[in-house]
């Protein structure tokens, strides 16, 4: 997912692209690696990854394995393992995460709940609603 | 034994030398056979089948994509398709244009059929089917106004281009990987703004008020349609270079 200079990247392999000229209605589910470059309104959930682009409009809550986020998403974000959102992204709903990074730049509006392994106990960190800005 | 069914554009003059050149090859590599021409024959599904009937061990299309086309109509989904299935294979000596399903199994032109032939590799192969319409490559229309429901979504396309339903891959140059065996057909859409979807799927409902579904570049048929995958519903004859694995 990350490049050898830690840039975000967009994988090579993918089982679904969605092309910038594309707007998906509905309840979206796959298997393997995603690339959202379009509009999505509904639901997207992937055991795999998701790579959501820069110029990506998502009214949708989002689950997946791995998730690199450039876009705008309303709806609530679940990254199962690691998240990663880069500079121009802004998420307006809450996060769950196992890893998280975030650029400068981003906006992220909702809460952020770290999603605990198996068998301990989870932590929650609350951020306050005006948004947040973190340095990478 | 082989039946070799000839389409019809093959009466004019200008296909005389292919013509000549598939039969001595033939009968070179002991591989000679009944031969029907369809010019001359009014119930074409009706002489296919009995062919079948009568326990043809291998029906060449000597043609192109239509002629393919005709003897997949006639077998598929009829009361002989079982035995077809068990006891026929189907080859392809492509002569002339529109010959993308051949140039699909590498089969690349006439001579090269025959030692193909010959060679009798043979694949299982997945057929699209658009309501009555059965096909081996591709189905495409238009992009613009096209929208398409794929199981609990769907997609809508404003941006002109086109919009792909791939089987069998027919260009070499393609990179997406497409299989004609896994059961699955490549939803692929192409727009002027050079941005590119793809997918997987198998049933799909494809509408477009002001344009027509086009199915392996031969056949139009309105929409809305519905698409869906027919797995290893037919076992042909193969070359090496053939566009899958």
């Amino acid at each position: 997912m990350f490049n050898k200079d830690n840039k975000l990247e967009k994988f090579k392999d993918a089982e679904t692209i969605i092309g910038a000229s594309i707007k998906v209605k509905g309840n979206f589910q796959g298997q393997g690696n995603i690339i959202i470059e379009g509009a999505l309104e509904g639901s997207l959930k992937t055991e795999a990854d998701l790579f959501i682009g820069e110029q990506a409009k998502v009214v949708a809550n989002i689950e997946a394995h791995d998730a690199i986020i450039n876009g705008e998403i309303q709806g609530n974000v679940k990254a199962k393992n690691y998240l990663a959102i880069g500079g121009t992204a802004k998420i307006f709903g809450d996060v769950q995460y196992g890893e998280i990074s975030i650029d400068k730049g981003a906006l992220v509006n909702g809460q952020l709940l770290v999603l605990a392994p198996e068998g301990k106990r989870g932590e929650k960190n609350r951020l306050s609603e005006k948004g947040a800005e973190a340095e990478k | 034994m082989h039946v070799y069914i000839y389409d019809e554009y093959l009466n004019k003059s200008k296909y005389n030398k292919a013509i000549n050149r598939v039969e001595i090859r033939l009968t070179d590599l002991g591989l000679n056979g009944k031969i029907i021409r369809l010019g001359g024959i009014k119930n074409i599904k009706g002489t296919i089948q009995n062919e079948v009937r009568l326990g043809a061990k291998t029906i060449i299309a000597v043609g192109n994509n239509q002629t393919v086309n005709k003897i997949i109509g006639a077998i598929i989904d009829t009361e002989i398709y079982s035995d077809f299935q068990k006891k026929t294979l189907l080859g392809i000596i492509p002569i002339g244009d529109d010959n993308s399903i051949a140039a699909s199994f590498g089969i690349k032109d006439e001579e090269e059929a025959c030692n193909i032939l010959l060679a009798r590799r043979v694949e299982k192969i997945d057929l699209g089917l658009v309501g009555r319409h059965y096909f081996l490559n591709q189905a495409t229309i238009a992009s613009a106004g096209t929208t398409i429901d794929i199981d609990d979504y769907s997609l809508e396309i404003a941006e002109k281009g086109e919009v792909q339903i791939i089987n069998l891959l027919s260009d070499p140059k393609e990179k997406i990987s497409s299989n004609p065996h896994d059961g699955q057909l490549e939803l692929l859409v192409r727009t002027r703004k050079k941005d590119q979807t793809f997918l997987r799927i198998k049933k799909i409902k494809i509408n477009n008020p002001q344009e027509k579904l086009i199915i392996d570049g031969i056949v139009e048929v309105d929409t809305p349609a519905e698409i869906d995958i027919m797995q290893n519903k037919v076992n042909v004859i193969v070359g090496k270079d053939r566009l899958f694995e």
